[in-house]
């Protein structure tokens, strides 16, 4: 072997051993798989890129989801108004100022609980962003039907979060591509955002199915026609309020000379909310004969839920932690769950229920637990010291340490029926989350009519007659405490607070702060986090 | 007086001048025993995959020996070599009997991970927990490569160091027994003082509140205790011919815990043989070993021992005889009768076997061929089970995690002497595959707690998200080349290449290159030295180098992937879908970090005074972390990506002292002082053609327990421009009377606009969680056939937040929550978090003192018994410390949540009395 022959030798050896080298540290994953191995047919596509996006509408950990978990959108909506509090009890509750930040509107600009939030939604909206793309890059496997009504669901879907962010931070990004550069991320006008969203209902609501939601079945769970009604019912409701680009300077547009287009006909706001109010009636949504059925344990079958988050212990993984912080722990252990004795009703709700006079509500002792309780026998609650336990709604208080009441001020969340075989201490049970329902829609139905000079009486007082309280005459104010009474705890009190103008005022316990009579905490800030790993954004005005 | 007074308060400066008055001594004892002390410095010394002496290596390599190593309590190999080498830093072991912490060389030089040396046992590649498959008496001696001169050997691998273990074989024409024994007991010395049940009564009463009063004065935390149990076993022979040798070894440890239920027991064997051929040109290796380790944890330590000290201690110790359960205080939510905690079962069974072999052939006199194969199977298994009284409806958990590491490498060395030129150089090839997959499933809703985790069908809810199963085979493929040249026994230069390539590296960066150069001057063995007889040697050091980490990356990171996210109802039934999981990262690379290290090594009067010292800065660039980014465009805040910098500097000083040294007496004293001093250069960067940047604070460690959850209660942060870990704390400016009659913390208003406790504001850099100065210290002394051996550690610089006490001393969390013994005069209302609670770290701990006795043998034994000897240890004598919480020896090293804060996991001080039996046949 002379000299060549032993250079050419090495030099087929080590490329060998080189190619072997390349395949040797190739990876093979076998636990996740990509895409192409996912997106092999329809059935797969439709799991995979629609589907999927329902693993996010409900959760279990912190600001994941709509409803059901803590500090997230849910406690955003609710906890800073005066529909709920969250009071410190000695050692409980204090979590570094965070509720009675909450309470007081006093969350700064770097909490890490709205980032949180702000973060899932738009977690939401770009998976979603990405789906439409999938579905567009693999369309050879899909039928022309399949894509558009696939392509409807998650425009629609991506819309209600858009909604949902919109409402809670005015100023957002519109993001449309999971691929769109960082550069590229900038802000719009609320009012801008706003229409961005009903167009893109509009244009989905004929290709989604004319189905309810809210039934178990094919549908269950799923965004269908009526809840894009709803939520553009919604929208049009609010329309002044996002329409509204400079909210702390100029005044408020009036809904009378917001025009939108259905069919080709101009509507202005109000008509508009009246118009898919109807539709929905129309298809036959109505009220509950029995106001507690809504929340019951079983509620698929709920004539007058429109949209929910399904639950069920076996099967999924959405928690309702709500009940789970609010009672007491005795209370809780004695349905045999668990409970963390946390949220509270305010005074402002005590006084709207007439709680204490001769004429409460009847709504007060579905939806709160006050006064002594019992468990499911009947029998008083006893507190480790044999004291028979007992609420104190009257004492509640934003830091009620060292009060004798520490422990039991506040009427607790009731609501939803119980469910004793709930497990994960109560998280998981099997009522699902009402998101959307049919009362709400007779209000906003009632409302619209008497913001565009009609009379609302009739629908208003549906609502109140099926709980078999006597007809009033609808007047703003006066459906602003319906609302209050009917939809307590259903996270839409600081949309209504906002919308009527009343969030920012002073109430019990709660101070209103230097320059917010400008409004500028009807929105929370863009979290400053966000701001400084994107420095396009600009911050919401007041902050 | 006044002076001692002085110096117990100030420990480091009582050692240094007990150190200054031992070497005084020396000047005292004239009587020089000029015995040549060569040998030591004659070592062979496996250096990575070379092997040299302390004559031609050129890097900064320590070597400790078996008579170097801890005595008293040894319950894993690393408790051997704690404090005994600079810049080596291995966690005190008072976090009960089980728990092998993480251990740092030269701190830490990454954000995310692979912060723990390479572990190599006789050329087998593996973690710490490889570690524990070894008993501690089969080790002949450790070898820790710190410096990248030396770890770019291990180029992806080594970047936090590399702690080589050599174990003992059998030696040639000698036959020998050894058994090894130890017996124990441990007990606690210190435990929190809470309010017993009388006081909490008379409190109750003062304060006119309503408590629950079961009329008993139970001090739960000392409930929790027992008498701790020691005891272990270890027997190895071996022997040899001229052609072959073996040595087997087998070994029981087994502890008791001071706490109850927390015990851990290891068996292991280890067998090695070597057989030489053809004139000795053909050596060949086969070793052996396996363990089977068998722990009892305490499932989760703030929540047993927060309820332990909180809990109402009007509560009896046993439980309700009506009800059969333990009573629950239901108002203290965060918290669980600390009694029922003791039944929670977390078990773990961790079996480890490791095969391999080695083969060398002497082709010539000056070549070598070597090949090396490994193969270790590691199996460990989970079992928990939390029983109803602490778990609604109880919860099982079984998991079992296999891993297969599979390593071969080949290698040529040559070896050649001409003159005073000597060289030695290799070429290796080296692949690696690990296999790792496992599986879980976590079952719940338990009507009766009697099956505990051994049939999990007794519950009826399994979880979607708690069963899983997982697989993967991260591979590298490594070549190495290295020079080493000495000229005239005086100049030495060593040159390594090593060039990695990993399967978990982007495709584009799959290969990182890491090389390293240093140079060493023994000036000692030049000429004109000669006049200076004292100084026996001196030699000096220079190394630069690189070596890289790619620990952070888990597989498959840099693609993306689907996985099941969840159940959803799709046409009515629950259905899985996939989707994302985290943003991928294509452009990965390897992070690389570049050390520069100098150093001397100084022995005067014939090894008599032995000084060593090595400096060194090191950089961190490409830097993997798991960066904000913003939300949108990214679907999820975090991505792991390569950016940022950070800088460690350190200096370490070895200083060994024999002031006396005669046929009768010995006395050694060593001391190692570490300096070192880490910096976050930068975390920001370019990726995709955008700038990204980490916040300016990120969070690492914040307090946890009843009122804690979220809001302002961060404590220990990373920032740009400090050290990883400081305390950035609103600053208190004293305790405020409020309208209760009792006290809050006042908060100054550091940035103008009024108080904020808000992320970030009025906040302030309030010290270091890490220490800036450890000391590690021996005194041996030997009197005929009885020696003494003190080992002293210490650690300086830096601070604690005692989150324990702003806690137990708030009293607004009684009668919820028990309170400490001061908290009632002290009326402190408040737990808000600020420097008020910073207390400095500053600590020596006498970790052990041990005496031992060779007893003398009469000639009828010394025909059957080499030697016998008996040991007496006492360990963990007592700490001085400022710190006025429990013990300063909390985690003051690793970056995780629970970083430089003391919140509640104490576990109780206790000291332990050992005694052993060596008998050598």
């Amino acid at each position: 072997m002379n000299a060549t022959k032993t250079n050419r030798m090495i030099l087929i050896l080590s490329s060998l051993f080189l190619f072997s080298c390349n395949s040797f540290l190739e990876e093979n994953p076998r636990d996740q798989l990509p895409e192409k191995e996912i997106y092999t047919n329809a059935n797969a596509m439709y799991l995979n890129t629609v589907a999927t996006l329902y693993n996010y509408i409900g959760g279990y950990e912190n600001s994941q989801g709509l409803q059901g978990t803590n500090r997230g959108v849910y406690d955003l909506n609710t906890f800073t108004t005066d529909e709920a509090i969250l009071p410190t009890r000695g050692g409980d509750w204090y979590d570094g100022g965070f509720w009675q930040g909450l309470f007081l509107h006093q969350w700064g600009t770097k909490s890490s609980e709205i980032r949180a939030t702000w973060e899932y939604i738009y977690k939401v909206i770009v998976l979603s962003n990405k789906s439409l793309e999938t579905l567009d890059e693999y369309k050879d496997k899909l039928t022309a039907i399949q894509l558009s009504a696939w392509q409807a669901e998650v425009r629609a879907f991506r819309a209600m979060y858009y909604f949902y962010l919109m409402d809670l931070f005015g100023r957002v990004p519109l993001v449309l591509s999971s691929s769109t550069p960082m550069s590229e991320v900038r802000q719009s006008d609320r009012g801008e955002v706003f229409r961005f969203i009903v167009d893109e209902l509009m244009a989905a609501a004929p290709h989604l199915p004319l189905e309810r939601s809210n039934h178990q079945g094919e549908y269950y769970g799923r965004v269908t026609r009526p809840v894009a009604w709803f939520l553009l019912a919604k929208l049009a409701l609010n329309a002044e309020v996002y329409t509204h680009d400079q909210w702390t300077t100029t005044s408020r547009p009036d809904g009378k000379t917001i025009y939108f287009r259905i069919d080709g006909e101009q509507y202005n706001a109000w008509e508009t909310t009246i118009a898919y109010c109807d539709s929905l009636a129309a298809m036959g949504y109505r009220l509950s004969d029995n106001y507690i059925s809504n929340f019951a344990v079983f509620n698929e079958f709920s004539v007058e839920n429109i949209f929910t988050i399904p639950m069920d212990k076996h099967f999924y993984r959405h928690q309702m932690q709500n009940l789970f912080r609010s009672r007491h722990y005795n209370h809780a252990k004695a349905y045999g769950l668990g409970g963390e004795n946390g949220s509270s009703a305010t005074i402002e709700v005590l006084d709207t229920y007439g709680y204490g006079t001769d004429s409460v509500d009847t709504r007060f002792t579905i939806c709160y637990f006050a006064d002594e309780v019992h468990d499911l026998k009947g029998n008083k609650i006893l507190l480790d010291n044999g004291e028979v336990l007992v609420y104190h709604p009257r004492e509640v208080k934003l830091d009620l340490s060292g009060s004798p009441f520490e422990k039991t001020a506040g009427a607790r969340m009731k609501k939803y029926e119980i469910d004793p075989k709930a497990t994960k201490d109560g998280k998981l049970s099997d009522n699902d989350i009402v998101l959307f329902r049919y009362a709400d829609v007779l209000l906003m139905k009632s409302e619209a009519k008497v913001r565009n000079g009609m009379n609302g009486d009739a629908e208003l007082n549906a609502v109140r007659e099926r709980v078999g309280e006597p007809w009033r005459e609808a007047t703003l104010p006066r459906i602003l405490d319906e609302r209050q009474m009917e939809l307590a705890w259903e996270g839409w009190r600081r949309n209504d607070l906002v919308r009527f103008g009343l969030y920012t005022r002073a109430y019990h316990s709660r101070p209103q702060l230097p320059d917010e009579a400008n409004g500028y905490t009807t929105v929370f800030p863009i979290p400053e986090d966000i701001i400084r790993l994107n420095t396009n954004l600009k911050q919401n005005p007041g902050y | 007086m006044i002076f001692i007074a002085y110096l117990t308060k100030r420990p480091f400066i009582a050692l240094l001048v007990f150190v200054l008055l031992m070497s005084l001594t020396n000047v005292f004892a004239q009587e020089y025993t000029l015995l040549p002390d060569t040998v030591r410095l004659e070592d062979v010394i496996v250096v990575g995959y070379a092997t040299g002496s302390d004559r031609t290596i050129s890097g900064a390599v320590d070597k400790v020996d078996e008579e170097d190593m801890n005595r008293g309590k040894i319950s894993n190999p690393l408790d051997a070599l704690r404090g005994k080498v600079p810049g080596v830093h291995i966690p005190p072991p008072t976090n009960g009997p089980a728990v092998l912490d993480a251990v740092r060389i030269r701190g830490t030089t990454s954000l995310t991970g692979g912060n723990d040396p390479l572990v190599i046992i006789d050329g087998v590649f593996g973690d710490l927990n490889m570690l524990r498959a070894v008993y501690p008496a089969d080790i002949e001696s450790f070898t820790v490569l710190k410096d990248a001169s030396e770890t770019a050997q291990y180029g992806s691998r080594g970047a936090s160091g590399v702690i080589e273990v050599t174990t003992k074989k059998g030696k040639m024409g000698v036959f020998s027994i050894t058994y090894n024994g130890r017996y124990g007991l441990e007990s606690v010395y210190r435990n929190l003082d809470m309010l017993s049940g009388n006081a909490y009564r008379r409190l109750a009463v003062e304060q006119q509140v309503g408590i629950v009063d079961l009329g008993n004065d139970t001090n739960f935390p000392d409930e929790m205790v027992q008498m701790g149990h020691i005891q272990d076993h270890y027997i190895a022979f071996g022997g040899g011919s001229e052609s072959s040798n073996y040595r087997a070894s087998v070994g029981f440890i087994d502890r008791q815990g001071v706490i109850r239920n927390n015990a851990m027991r290891n068996f292991t064997t280890k067998v090695d043989i070597t057989q030489r051929a053809f004139q000795n040109r053909l050596v060949l290796d086969i070793g052996v070993f396996g363990s089977l380790l068998k722990n009892k944890y305490l499932n989760d330590y703030q929540k047993t021992f927060y309820s332990a000290a909180t809990f109402n201690p009007t509560y009896p110790n046993h439980k309700n005889p009506v009800t059969g359960a333990w009573d629950q205080v239901t108002n203290a939510s965060q918290i669980t009768n600390p009694l029922a905690w003791l039944e929670v079962k977390d078990d773990e069974s961790n079996a480890h076997i490791n095969t391999h072999m080695k083969l060398v052939v002497h082709l010539t006199e000056q070549l070598k061929l070597t090949a090396f194969g490994s193969y270790t199977y590691n199996v460990v298994e989970n079992s928990q089970y939390l029983p109803t009284s602490v778990w609604g409806g109880g919860q099982a958990y079984k998991g079992t995690k296999k891993t297969e590491y599979l390593l071969g490498n080949l290698m040529l060395s040559f070896r050649k002497d001409v003159g005073n030129h000597h060289i030695d150089a290799l070429g290796l090839a080296e692949a690696q595959k690990n296999t790792l997959s496992g599986f879980y499933t976590t079952v719940t809703n338990f009507t009766t707690d009697g099956y505990g985790y051994d049939n999990l069908q007794a519950g009826a809810v399994r979880l979607w998200e708690g069963t899983a199963s997982y697989y993967e085979d991260p591979r590298l493929v490594s070549f190495l080349g290295r020079v080493n040249y000495v000229y005239g026994g005086r100049y030495i230069a060593t040159v390594n290449a090593r060039t990695d390539a990993s399967s978990k590296i982007g495709a584009n960066n799959k290969w990182g290159f890491f090389p390293s150069a240093s140079l060493a001057w023994t000036i000692s063995e030049e000429g004109f030295m000669k006049k200076y007889p004292v100084i026996h040697n001196l030699k000096l050091r220079v190394g630069y180098g690189l070596s890289g980490n790619q620990d952070a990356i888990d597989s498959y990171t840099s693609m993306q992937l689907m996985k099941p996210n969840g159940v959803v109802s799709v046409g009515g039934s629950p259905t899985v879908t996939m989707g994302t999981i985290r943003n991928a990262n294509p452009d990965l690379r390897w992070e690389v970090k570049q050390t520069f290290n100098t150093g001397f090594d100084l022995a005067l009067w014939t090894n008599r005074l032995m000084f060593k010292v090595d400096y060194y800065i090191s950089k961190t660039r490409d830097m993997l972390y798991l960066y904000d980014v913003s939300v949108p465009p990214f679907a999820y805040n975090k991505l792991l990506a390569n950016l940022g910098s950070m800088q460690n500097k350190g200096l370490e000083i070895a200083l060994g002292l024999t002031p006396l040294e005669t046929k009768e007496m010995d006395l050694n004293i060593n001391v190692n002082l570490t300096f070192q001093k880490n910096k976050i250069l930068s975390l920001s960067g370019m990726y995709n053609g955008e700038v990204m940047s980490a916040p300016n604070y990120i969070s690492l460690a914040e307090l946890n327990g009843a009122g804690f959850h979220g809001g302002y209660n961060q404590i220990v942060y990373q920032m740009v421009g400090q050290p990883v870990g400081v305390f950035y704390l609103p600053k208190c400016t004293g305790l405020v009377p409020n309208a209760t009659g009792g006290y809050t913390y006042g908060i100054a208003d550091l940035n103008g606009g009024g108080v904020s406790l808000e992320n970030g504001e009025d906040r302030y850099v309030a010290g270091q969680a890490m220490p800036k100065v450890m000391l590690g210290s021996n005194i041996a002394f030997r009197y005929k056939r009885l020696d003494l051996a003190l080992q002293i550690n210490g650690a300086f610089g830096h601070k604690i937040y005692n989150g324990t006490a702003l806690t137990y001393m708030n009293m607004n969390i009684f009668p919820d929550y028990n309170v400490m013994q001061e908290a009632p005069e002290r009326r402190i209302q408040d737990q808000t978090a600020t420097d008020y609670w910073l207390e400095s770290g500053n600590y020596v701990n006498f970790d052990y003192l041990a005496v031992g006795w060779n007893i003398p043998l009469s000639e009828g034994w010394k025909k059957m018994v080499q030697a016998v000897r008996l040991s007496f240890s006492v360990n963990n004598l007592g700490t001085i410390t400022g710190y006025s919480g429990f013990s300063p020896m909390i985690n003051s090293y690793v970056v995780n949540g629970t970083l430089g804060t003391d919140d509640k996991r104490n576990y109780p001080v206790s000291r332990s009395y050992v005694v052993g039996l060596n008998v050598q046949f």
